[in-house]
């Protein structure tokens, strides 16, 4: 495309080696390195935006758009489309896996950094608190760690698992199934559907990535995904090869 | 259940062949039942057809209740309830009788991908179509889902029932959608569903596995339940191939036993495919 486009990005910033703590967010940038799109990120850190805004969110234009699925669709209609090359049933695949790594995976990393007690207190409440404006810091980390629970136990604690302990054993065996299956899917390849990086690369690297890198105190789902050795690796593959100016921008701002 | 219980369960299980006498239960199919209970019900019995297994069904106005999780539909086996396809499948390895044993790691990742693509999307779609639609929610399921019981219980019960799955589908973020979108991904599901099939005569070529099963009792009770509107059906039979594959698992499975009247006509559903 010859004409130049601002699209601007809304996103949490970033941390731990990664663009975004955020998973929306990664998978919308992650997404946009593999299409080539050039984005203007804009962090919500410091704003007031933490807590009106539903990030991530895309500008075009005078046009908003929000929500992973949705995000990467408006930027497929722009022709920024990392799935050209896939075929009617990759692209199937695609929508299967990414319902899986929703239904399997995303209460379990929900439930590692928002709801159980270690990690609550001593990494994500402080990152976010101090990401947020006074006196926003006092609400935000509340309010994203009720809508988690409430979301698990909506989704999953079914009677008579009533209790978020019971539920807990049951969402993290379904996480620890659902990485399995993803590193069985991925196996030695570079990448899900071969040698080039699609969306649903960049739905799981969005997912896992996290996950990876976080300095979590009480992360099992963490060990066990560590063991995973090709998952590992493709993260850091992702990393290396699109995101390394992210990262050494930021050792030289703090260097 | 939890993770100790299933597995004693399990244990439980392997002991004993499947009786003869195993039952299904489900809510009333003439009055009571709705779509997505209808759906899982379905996918439940073709599953035990396909393994062989014997079961009778059993319509009860409570059975929501007698669930033990609170789903229908569920299987009295022995001395033992089970509830829900996933369960149900694990139960009937754990008795010797599976169909998803000869496929690989690969195959097994994408078909538990393909069923959670199901799961998210059809159902969800169903359950908002049903409960956050306010005609769908006023005409057809407030009033079925109430049938069997008096005034003012059936209020109560129909509008606990509505605000509890309205609370889901806000909680993973459905709430914002209008009907519109719902019906655009349900076709998106269709399709990637379809793309999967192409012309295979199931989903992992030549066996039916617990996804056929699956994604035949949604479409099956999509295509021949009335609705508000035929859209959703329409949206479905715009497949082909999802259509024929009906047909075929309909014929293979279920038309011998049609004189037991197992699909007996009723104002809610058709009793087969036009």
């Amino acid at each position: 495309m010859a004409e130049p486009m601002e699209l601007q990005l809304l996103c949490w910033g970033g941390d731990w080696d990664l663009p975004s703590v955020h998973t929306d967010s990664l998978v919308v940038l992650a997404y946009a390195k593999f299409a080539g799109a050039k984005l203007a990120v804009k962090p919500v850190d410091w704003t007031w935006r933490t807590i009106t805004a539903s990030v991530p969110q895309l500008y075009y234009e005078g046009s908003t758009v929000t929500e992973p699925t949705q995000i990467l669709n408006f930027l497929r209609k722009q022709s920024f489309n990392a799935d050209y090359e896939l075929t009617a049933k990759q692209g199937a695949d695609t929508m299967a896996y990414i319902a899986l790594l929703e239904e399997k995976l995303l209460p379990a990393l929900l439930h590692t950094f928002w709801v159980d007690a270690e990690n609550y207190a001593n990494l994500t409440r402080p990152w976010f608190t101090s990401h947020s404006p006074f006196p926003l810091n006092f609400f935000v980390p509340g309010r994203q760690a009720s809508l988690a629970l409430s979301r698990i136990l909506l989704t999953k604690a079914e009677s008579p698992l009533l209790n978020i302990t019971e539920v807990e054993g049951k969402i993290y065996s379904e996480a620890k199934e659902c990485l399995n299956l993803l590193s069985h899917r991925l196996g030695n390849f570079r990448f899900f559907f071969g040698d080039t990086p699609t969306s649903l690369d960049a739905f799981v690297f969005g997912h896992i990535a996290p996950l990876i890198k976080a300095p979590l105190p009480s992360g099992q789902l963490q060990k066990h995904l560590n063991q995973l050795d090709n998952l590992c690796q493709f993260c850091n593959t992702i990393l290396k090869n699109y995101f390394t100016d992210a990262t050494t921008e930021k050792r030289m701002d703090y260097g | 259940m939890s993770l100790a219980a299933e597995a004693f369960v399990s244990q439980i299980a392997a002991a004993e062949p499947w009786p003869e006498n195993a039952t299904l239960y489900q809510p009333l199919k003439e009055d009571q039942i709705l779509l997505s209970d209808s759906a899982s019900s379905l996918a439940v019995q073709t599953f035990l057809r396909m393994c062989g297994l014997p079961v009778q069904v059993s319509c009860r106005a409570n059975a929501e209740y007698m669930s033990p999780s609170g789903k229908v539909p569920f299987i009295h086996v022995g001395n033992q309830v089970v509830s829900e396809l996933g369960p149900i499948v694990q139960f009937t390895k754990a008795k010797g009788h599976a169909l998803s044993d000869g496929l690989d790691d690969v195959q097994r990742a994408e078909m538990k991908a393909y069923m959670e693509l199901v799961n998210n999307m059809l159902l969800t779609a169903e359950l908002y179509i049903q409960w956050c639609d306010d005609y769908t929610a006023t005409e057809i399921s407030r009033p079925r889902y109430s049938s069997p019981y008096s005034w003012p219980l059936n209020h109560v019960l129909a509008y606990q029932k509505q605000w509890e799955i309205r609370r889901k589908m806000n909680a993973i973020g459905w709430s914002g959608k209008n009907l519109e979108q719902v019906y655009e991904d349900v076709s998106q599901c269709c399709q990637a569903l379809s793309q999967r099939l192409g012309t295979q005569p199931y989903f992992f070529n030549k066996q039916p596995t617990e996804l056929d099963a699956l994604v035949f009792g949604h479409l099956f009770t999509i295509l021949t339940t009335q609705l508000t509107s035929d859209e959703l059906a329409e949206k479905v039979k715009s497949y082909t191939n999802l259509l024929s594959f009906c047909h075929r698992i309909e014929q293979t499975y279920f038309k011998e036993h049609d004189r037991e009247g197992q699909f007996g006509s009723s104002h809610h559903s058709k009793s087969s495919l036009p």
